[in-house]
């Protein structure tokens, strides 16, 4: 069953591309705005082995993971002590829910003003990006642990303090892992806002640069080069989730 | 000295009056069965013995201490499943012991596989609680409170959501666990006959607010071994009938009015 469903998911994408090759060949669509997957493939083999797209990549990726780890290990904490005790979550639930409805976009010039140009924006902006949504789902997951499990907990003689350790850690991981890999999708894309407006390197700069040249297949070889280190990325953190949490499977 | 008893007990939530100035002695090692309509108020009344909720006035008292906050001498068996899916069936009953300090690190090592021989879970040790069936994570759930070496069960319908056959042999294994380890229990329920199969002594409970409709000993009628044979005879007929009148009694009462 798993192998028939990818099957059909490789050769829907085949064709897809099959179709879109045939379109920008054929002239119907000029090959300056829309070039054919292999043009794009091309562009990417060069820029891989002739340029330095993998150190774009590389500088783009740290970049992401530096903001995202610092984001969660400020969020975790943060989320559980809001999620756990009601006054806390009182305290800061107003503030983080405003700044979470502020685009990022929009805070980037204030970011410059602060930090520069230097590394420091980029990752305010994704941290900014990530940090105030992951807190609120972390509060969340932390409410959504059954009652029963703490209540358990205390009657077998547990100390208050502890349901933190013995039940809301462990019965809320699964969850956690999950909405941080969703989180670390969103630093991507804030990542390559961050770096269009201000960089001199990383994978949203080599776009730009290609975009001010007019290089269409290597603004697609950009974007492409995200892609996939998106999809390894998640099928990795998926990978993982299924092997530290078959608990969970029935 | 008496043993657990609730003196005055009431409740309410705002203006909502759940538990009525409540009176009860429970003697040690009885089975007390709480049996009344949904949401009268009986597991609110459970939930203050094991210190999970305080009452708005009056005691609850355990060998004349007045019990105020949740500990291990009176442990809970839930509803829901309440074993925890991140441990084994072997970790769920280790966690009970987690809090001990009356037995050592190699006791409570050595007794995890006596309280799952108890339940007869042994072949489930190493089993995952999702993966086994209904009936068996409320006996490790049942396994996890004996292990924490609580002397009161409190338990809130735990077999209520299992099928008849499955429940009519968990009911006759706790009934035996109990009078073997000489547990005393608190069984809410609102299935007649499973509160007459079960229980020494039967409180019957009015709507809300609770207070006590009828008692009725079964112990004096029944004995206190329980058989299946039982099931069929004729004085737990009779004992089944007249707790069912009386529980159609508070449904009629509702209607009336």
């Amino acid at each position: 069953m798993g192998n028939q469903k990818a099957l059909i998911g490789v050769a829907s994408t085949l064709s897809l591309l099959l179709v879109w090759e045939i379109v920008s060949k054929s002239g119907a669509v000029s090959e300056r705005f829309l070039p054919a997957p292999s043009t794009v493939m091309l562009a990417l083999w060069s820029m891989v082995f002739e340029r330095d797209l993998l150190y774009h990549a590389g500088v783009s990726t740290l970049r992401v993971w530096t903001a995202f780890l610092i984001a969660s290990a400020m969020a975790i904490p943060i989320g559980i002590l809001m999620g756990s005790f009601k006054p806390i979550g009182a305290a800061l639930e107003p503030v983080v829910d405003f700044i979470r409805y502020l685009p990022v976009p929009a805070l980037v010039p204030l970011a410059i003003i602060w930090f520069g140009v230097g590394e420091g924006t980029k990752i305010f902006l994704l941290w900014l990006g990530t940090f105030f949504q992951l807190v609120l789902l972390v509060a969340d997951d932390v409410r959504r642990v059954p009652k029963e499990f703490h209540e358990t907990a205390l009657t077998v003689g547990a100390p208050e303090w502890r349901r933190l350790t013995d039940v809301s850690l462990p019965a809320m991981l699964p969850t956690l892992v999950d909405n941080m890999r969703i989180t670390l999708g969103w630093c991507w894309t804030y990542l390559i806002i961050a770096e269009i407006v201000a960089a001199n390197s990383g994978l949203g700069f080599v776009i730009w640069q290609a975009r001010r040249f007019f290089q269409t297949p290597e603004v697609m070889a950009g974007v492409v080069t995200i892609g996939i280190i998106g999809l390894v990325t998640d099928q990795i953190l998926r990978a993982l989730h299924r092997r530290s949490f078959g608990y969970l499977s029935r | 000295m008496t043993y657990l008893t609730f003196q005055n007990v009431t409740k309410s939530y705002g203006d909502t009056k759940v538990v009525m100035p409540f009176n009860l002695n429970v003697a040690q090692g009885e089975f007390v069965a709480f049996l009344g309509p949904s949401g009268c108020g009986k597991t609110t009344l459970m939930r203050m013995v094991g210190g999970l909720e305080k009452p708005s006035s009056g005691t609850i008292s355990l060998r004349d201490e007045p019990l105020t906050r949740p500990d291990r001498r009176r442990g809970m068996v839930f509803q829901s499943y309440s074993a925890f899916p991140w441990l084994t069936v072997a970790g769920n009953v280790a966690y009970g012991m987690r809090y001990r300090t009356d037995i050592s690190a190699t006791e409570k090592r050595a007794q995890v596989s006596h309280f799952l021989s108890l339940v007869g879970l042994t072949d489930f040790a190493d089993s995952w609680p999702n993966r086994i069936s209904g009936g068996m994570r409320q006996r490790v759930a049942i396994a996890r409170t004996l292990a924490a070496g609580s002397e009161i069960l409190l338990m809130d319908e735990p077999f209520g959501a299992l099928d008849a056959q499955r429940r009519e042999y968990l009911q006759l294994e706790l009934r035996r666990l109990q009078q073997d380890e000489g547990k005393t229990v608190i069984f809410v329920t609102h299935d007649v006959e499973e509160a007459a199969f079960l229980a020494d002594r039967v409180i019957v409970f009015t709507r809300r607010p609770a207070c006590i409709l009828a008692e009725v000993d079964i112990s004096s009628k029944l004995g206190r071994d329980r058989s299946l044979d039982l099931r069929e005879s004729s004085e737990f007929f009779a004992l089944r009938n007249e707790l069912l009148h009386l529980v159609r009694s508070t449904a009629s009462v509702e209607e009336n009015t």
